[in-house]
């Protein structure tokens, strides 16, 4: 079994991370890491101790610590597609425990939460032994989503415009993930002006899907426009097959449920 | 290895555990201190059956390393009823025929306890989601979530009166 280490500081934390490497696992919540990470590893290191439980509202956005609950996120942030997020991720004792900043290391197709950072353009913070580092939480992805610190905090902006999310799952509450969606649309003058579309369980990781963006910007939200961006974004994913669904499936329920939160924000 | 004392108070009591080891808090529950409401369902999170409340919010114990919620204190089943005599919530369940193997009774009372804290007056959707954590096979769910809006019919009257 692993031996337990209890950090008392980011510094000690970041320090533990270099020395140990692959060998250590890090427990927020406990939910993701204790059953996929700390029975593979020599070291697990618990940082519910360092608190990074904040959630600080400002008139350019919001700044969550990495260690904000699932409970949390639905009490006290007035974010109806994070809220949304939050809600489908288990059942209420796990809500209580899983983090925001573990539902961004989370296995596929798990990672609701993230998918709405995504389409937020959110930046992630690491502390590491070189002391912070913030990146977009796409780049992030993208380079293979190797921590070298702590995650510490994720920020973003206010929403560009309309934001959405929705879940494709088997049932209505703690339903696994077969595929999610989040859209954020902002309109100027009946035209989309920004685009930014994550979608969920279609890969290793949440993704951004800078084609199915393209085919929205500068078009007016309509059926057409809805349709080539749901093509596009089926298209780009990559999706897995497991005992819940497919990869046939999965594949085209990233366009359906895509259209349908398009529609959504088309709808007003 | 290095290990330490985790202190706890389970139920009201004092205690302490030496672990240097990831060691979940069911294990010390269920292993150490016999607390044998706290069941070893799934051991993945998946289940309920090991819930419990630490410091007033319901968790997984299968899934929390007991170094966790050192200094916390957590009420099992056990603590639930600490007169060992029928609970009005226990009493439900038997009226509406809400327990059949019993496996998952256990987590669900904690469960319901845990909704009721936060929600006197539970609508049934809000009671199905709260139990939502909570497998049971034998039931169909339907008995228990009946057994809730009973006990909170209940509540209300008494509250009424």
């Amino acid at each position: 079994m692993a031996e337990y280490l209890r950090p008392s500081s980011l510094e000690e934390a970041a320090g533990m991370i270099a020395a140990h490497g692959s060998t250590l696992a890090i427990v927020a919540g406990g939910t993701s890491a204790m059953r996929f990470a700390v029975p593979y590893v020599a070291y697990a290191m618990g940082v519910r101790g360092l608190g990074m439980n904040e959630i600080e509202r400002s008139s350019g956005g919001l700044s969550l610590g990495a260690g904000v609950t699932m409970r949390q996120i639905r009490d006290s942030l007035p974010i109806p597609a994070l809220q949304d997020a939050a809600r489908g991720v288990g059942g209420p004792a796990l809500q209580n425990m899983a983090t925001i900043g573990g539902n961004i290391f989370a296995h596929p197709p798990n990672g609701d939460v993230a998918t709405v950072l995504l389409a937020m353009d959110a930046t992630v913070t690491f502390f590491t032994t070189n002391g912070e580092r913030t990146q977009k939480l796409e780049e992030f992805y993208d380079s293979g989503a190797q921590a070298d610190g702590l995650l510490t905090r994720i920020d973003c902006a206010a929403p560009g415009g309309e934001l959405v999310f929705l879940k494709c799952g088997r049932q209505r509450f703690n339903s696994r993930t077969v595929i999610s969606v989040a859209a954020c649309i902002g309109l100027d003058n009946g035209k989309v002006g920004n685009a930014c579309i994550a979608v969920g369980g279609a890969g290793a990781h949440p993704m951004r899907c800078a084609a199915a963006e393209q085919a929205l910007i500068g078009r007016a939200l309509d059926d057409a426009a809805i349709t080539a961006a749901g093509d596009e974004a089926a298209r780009a994913s990559s999706p897995g097959t497991d005992a819940v669904a497919s990869e046939w499936y999965r594949r085209r329920m990233v366009a359906t449920y895509l259209c349908r939160a398009l529609r959504q924000i088309a709808a007003g | 290895m290095a290990s330490g004392i985790v202190s706890i108070k389970v139920n009201g009591r004092a205690e302490e555990v030496v672990t240097g080891a990831v060691t979940t808090l069911q294990d010390v529950l269920r292993n150490n201190l016999d607390y044998t409401s706290v069941k070893d369902g799934c051991s993945q999170g998946g289940c309920g059956a090991c819930s419990v409340i630490v410091d007033g919010e319901l968790r997984l114990s299968c899934l929390t390393p007991v170094q966790e919620v050192d200094g916390s204190e957590v009420v099992t089943l056990e603590g639930l009823n600490l007169s060992n005599s029928i609970t009005a919530l226990q009493q439900k369940f038997i009226e509406k025929y809400a327990a059949q193997c019993g496996f998952c009774t256990p987590g669900m009372m904690v469960a319901i306890t845990a909704l009721l804290d936060r929600n006197a007056n539970p609508s049934r959707d809000e009671i199905a989601e709260a139990l939502a954590g909570n497998i049971c096979r034998c039931t169909g769910y339907l008995p228990i979530i009946e057994a809730v809006e009973s006990i909170v019919a209940e509540m209300a009257g008494i509250a009424g009166d």
